[in-house]
């Protein structure tokens, strides 16, 4: 494959040639199918993807152990993670999910499902992440509070009467 | 007509019955340059991805708008079983592709041994998950009201709901029974639980109750792990729940209904596409997956990987936050 047709593959990805009714896929023959895909993949190629997906998911366990430096400050392991998470996504949508190699048409539809999907977790904010800042006194009698982990903790270590006397 | 310059579609209507007629040929652009089949599988991924958004992005702004939400501990989730379970997804993400390189290269047998490999790492998934389900039904942790034992905090509802339970005939009869057996019947371990049970139950039939003994009864029926106890699983082990199966008294687990509500609704909606990919595999399976299947099991595996993405998000989300 030429330079020229390797930039035409990025240009326009796995082109249906004119005339190519894109149903002919079904029937095998297709021949721009199988050029578009000669240039990419590869079992090394997956393997290697493999490989980083399994090591980003044991950097996850990173925040457990304890060189981790923030164990006081969740906040950091929890955008660590999820830095982790998104590469791991970022790696099987370009390379299993083969956009890496699609054509222009991949922004068409992501792009709006990815806005769709990030105003729609914002949406549900004031109505649903802000809603113990104003409840009424008989809900907030039966809620869970910090207080009460406070009060199971301290339940823990106290011991029964009899268990007290036994020691 | 020499030089056709506009090419119909073979299989158009016109042909029919009109033999050298029909040689005026169109010139045929599609919309999008990928197969009508794929098309529509990204068309459904793209809702997908809302579906999912939706889901987790409820879950994220219930957990961090709660006043307090369980640690992982706290509802018996097992971290290196969740990590498993994201290395089993993985895995199946991989043989998935090398199934479908395989039919392009059109070597069918290594194709369905791929395919395969990836219906049965999906079903290996589903087995680990529904183990996970057995640990919290049998901790009494359920996503509804009748069956579900966990109380939000150890007030004077959760204390007459011990008592209730305590008051039952069956729980009565069976309690009986273990006070009436000898000492040397019953395991070290037992015998100490026993004699823990008979505290609890005076504490919660005593009318001098303060809020104190509640928060008390809760800790000996299930005790919430605390941080950092080796790995943090040891805890729970010597819970009366754990010692007496059959007492299923309630428990406290402070956030823990809404934590249930959102965990079971995440990862059933994903168990249900993942039965949904296998059940995609299994049809895959009785056909011949040469090359002219590539394309049904790129779709296949479209579907799959973001399966496997959405299980991404998941296991942090769920296991480690």
């Amino acid at each position: 494959m030429s330079d020229q047709e390797v930039f035409k593959e990025r240009a326009h990805g796995p082109v249906t040639r004119p005339g190519d009714l894109p149903a002919h896929d079904a029937h095998g023959h297709d021949h721009a199918h199988d050029d578009a895909h000669a240039g990419h993949g590869g079992i090394g190629k997956y393997l290697l993807v493999f490989l980083a997906l399994c090591a980003l998911t044991t950097m996850s366990f990173l925040t457990y152990s304890p060189l981790w430096p923030w164990r006081s400050e969740p906040q950091v392991g929890w955008a660590f993670m999820m830095a982790v998470s998104c590469t791991k996504a970022m790696l099987v949508v370009l390379f299993f999910m083969h956009v890496f190699w699609e054509a222009n048409w991949k922004y068409v539809l992501t792009i709006p499902a990815a806005m769709m999907a990030i105003f729609l977790a914002i949406m549900l904010v004031p109505d649903v992440g802000m809603r113990n800042r104003m409840v009424s006194q008989e809900r907030a009698l039966h809620m869970a509070r910090g207080s009460d982990v406070k009060l199971l903790e301290h339940a823990a270590e106290a011991k029964l009467p009899k268990e007290q006397a036994g020691h | 007509m020499s030089a056709p310059a506009i090419s119909l579609p073979h299989g158009h209507d016109s042909h029919d019955g009109h033999g050298h007629h029909g040689h005026v040929t169109l010139q045929y652009q599609p919309g999008l340059p990928l197969s009508r089949g794929k098309l529509i599988m990204w068309l459904f991924l793209s809702t997908e991805i809302m579906f999912f958004a939706a889901l987790l992005g409820s879950y994220i702004v219930l957990r961090f708008g709660a006043a307090v939400w369980p640690k992982p501990h706290h509802v018996h989730l097992s971290e290196p079983i969740g990590a498993f379970n994201t290395f089993v997804l993985i895995c199946s993400s991989v043989t998935v592709v090398l199934a479908l390189e395989a039919a392009r290269a059109n070597k069918a047998g290594l194709a369905k041994l791929w395919m395969l490999l990836t219906l049965l790492l999906g079903m290996l998934f589903l087995g680990v998950k529904a183990y996970e389900y057995q640990a919290k039904f049998s901790h009494g942790i359920y996503p509804a009201a009748p069956r579900g034992l966990v109380y939000e905090k150890p007030d004077l509802y959760y204390g007459s709901a011990v008592r209730a339970r305590l008051g039952e005939p069956a729980i009565i009869d069976r309690l009986k029974e273990l006070d009436d057996t000898p000492v040397e019947r019953l395991t070290s371990e037992q015998a100490a639980a026993r004699s823990r049970l008979q505290q609890v139950r005076a504490m919660v039939a005593s009318p001098e109750q303060q809020a104190f003994d509640l928060a008390v009864v809760a800790d000996q029926v299930m005790p919430l792990p605390t941080e950092g106890a080796d790995g943090g699983h040891g805890g729970h082990a010597n819970g009366l729940n754990d010692v007496f199966p059959w007492l299923r008294l309630p428990v406290v687990i402070p956030g823990g209904n809404m934590w249930a509500s959102t965990y079971f609704l995440l990862t059933g909606f994903h168990a249900i596409h993942v039965l949904v990919g296998l059940i995609v595999f299994a049809i895959l399976l009785l056909y011949r997956l040469d090359r002219s299947q590539a394309g049904k099991i790129e779709n296949a595996g479209l579907y799959w990987h973001f399966v496997d993405l959405v299980w991404i998000f998941l296991f942090p989300l769920l296991y480690l936050f």
